[in-house]
């Protein structure tokens, strides 16, 4: 009588758990939000620009000075606006005054703990490309052209 | 004829003060003996001191990057990039594996040779043993772990100094990314314990080797599975897989403590339930009842 009764306590105990997460699932926030998710986007970019610059053999830019800020969608304007998965951002700049903003494009792969890989999707000078070429004709990483970045999903 | 309560001999065991913390250092340092004369430990510590130089020279003979890991595309740029990539990769499932392989056996182990028996005859107490036990694999798993971190860390120094590109684009100097490499790795500690104590839980309740070492590595991977779902996050955080990815506030600018400090208390919650639970088990256990 012991022995059936151990046996089933663990299918009980799914029992319960299934209910459960189902509960949790269905209230509280992911965290995986479009205000932290461009925040930290644009803030990466900007110093990856500094450092793209400085590789090409460029003047060194100041990265507040560019203004970046980054614009994320996912989906389709219906779509519910967080979660993890892919994400469209563009991220806007200024290089030559107020008047002059430059946008580039980023593909993100956001995942649950709030870790994104933001691929390059042009226009292909600033991220469109794997490498970029030193003052010397060597080949270094473009750091535009993989941005992988973090952002606090608990805050 | 009836015989005086006080007439009965009294056989009084002689306590000494203290006596039960040395019991459990006895046994402590004698499982940590069994420990160092095992095959498996002696390879996964090898192991432990080989896997990241192993990993240097493989990264250095192909040009191509891993990708789908933070510091992924940084590995023939920055040697820092290295270990935090190994960490990235293997973090969440080796990590487990490492500790279950002695924390999973090191109670079943009496089982499957019959030795409970015998150990229990001695003047070791259930308390003592089980403290000594399961201090002994916690002890493995630290030293695992401090072994991997060094390791990691030399490799990836051998590998070059030069300053890594954060998880916010901004540039780590040296002496800092040193830093933050040892924090990551030691960051991976609670967690590893957990698994510690649940390993030595599933050790305990199944009596078998084969649950003991399996389920926490299966348990790793269903949660891994797990953490891919768009779970609220204080459903994320009670995870006993997430504290593995804390590390990753670290590397931002400003860095960010909030998921390693739920961590620790996520992972303090685990370590506590199953080693009070395995307890409770072992202590009302019949040994020896044919």
């Amino acid at each position: 009588m012991r022995r059936a009764a151990g046996r089933r306590r663990p299918a009980l105990a799914a029992l319960a758990i299934c209910p459960l997460l189902g509960i949790i699932s269905g209230c509280g926030s992911t965290g995986l939000t479009p205000g932290p998710l461009q925040a930290s986007l644009s803030r990466a970019f900007a110093n990856l620009y500094v450092l793209q610059q400085t590789e090409q053999g460029n003047p060194r830019p100041s990265a507040p000075d560019l203004h970046s800020r980054a614009s994320c969608q996912k989906g389709t304007p219906g779509t519910a606006q967080n979660g993890s998965g892919s994400w469209l951002c563009e991220v806007t700049y200024f290089v030559a005054g107020p008047a002059y903003p430059v946008i580039a494009k980023y593909n993100v792969d956001l995942q649950t703990d709030g870790c994104y890989a933001a691929d390059g999707d042009g226009p292909t000078s600033v991220n469109g490309s794997p490498t970029i070429t030193g003052p010397r004709y060597q080949q270094v990483t473009n750091p535009l052209w993989l941005i992988d970045g973090c952002f606090d999903v608990t805050g | 004829m009836t015989l005086a309560a006080d007439g009965w001999p009294t056989f009084v065991e002689p306590v000494a003060a203290g006596r039960k913390g040395s019991g459990v250092l006895v046994v402590w340092r004698l499982e940590l003996a069994k420990l160092s004369g095992q095959l498996q430990v002696r390879a996964i510590a090898a192991g432990c001191l080989a896997i990241p130089f192993l990993v240097v020279g493989g990264l250095n003979l192909q040009s191509s990057t891993p990708g789908d890991t933070p510091f992924g595309q940084w590995v023939h740029t920055s040697g820092f990039a290295i270990p935090m990539v190994i960490l990235g990769f293997g973090g969440q499932w080796v990590l487990p594996v490492l500790t279950a392989v002695v924390a999973g056996d090191i109670f079943s182990a009496e089982d499957h040779f019959g030795t409970w028996k015998t150990i229990l005859t001695r003047s070791r107490s259930r308390g003592e043993l089980f403290g000594g036990k399961f201090l002994a694999a916690a002890t493995f798993a630290v030293a695992a772990m401090i072994a991997l971190t060094a390791s990691d860390l030399v490799a990836g120094l051998l590998a070059g100094t030069q300053p890594v590109v954060g998880l916010t684009g901004q540039l780590v100097p040296a002496g800092h990314a040193t830093g933050l490499v040892i924090a990551s790795w030691a960051s991976q500690l609670p967690p590893v314990l957990g698994f510690t104590a649940l390993a030595v839980l599933l050790s305990v309740v199944s009596r078998s080797s084969v649950v003991g070492i399996g389920g926490p590595v299966l348990i790793a991977l269903v949660l891994q599975v797990v953490t891919l779902v768009n779970l609220p996050v204080t459903a994320q955080l009670a995870l006993l897989s997430t504290p593995f990815t804390a590390w990753h506030g670290f590397w931002a600018q400003p860095a960010f403590y909030g998921p390693f400090r739920e961590g620790l208390v996520t992972c303090a919650g685990w370590f506590a339930a199953c080693g009070v639970w395995s307890w409770l088990v072992f202590r009302r256990r019949t040994i020896g009842a044919a």
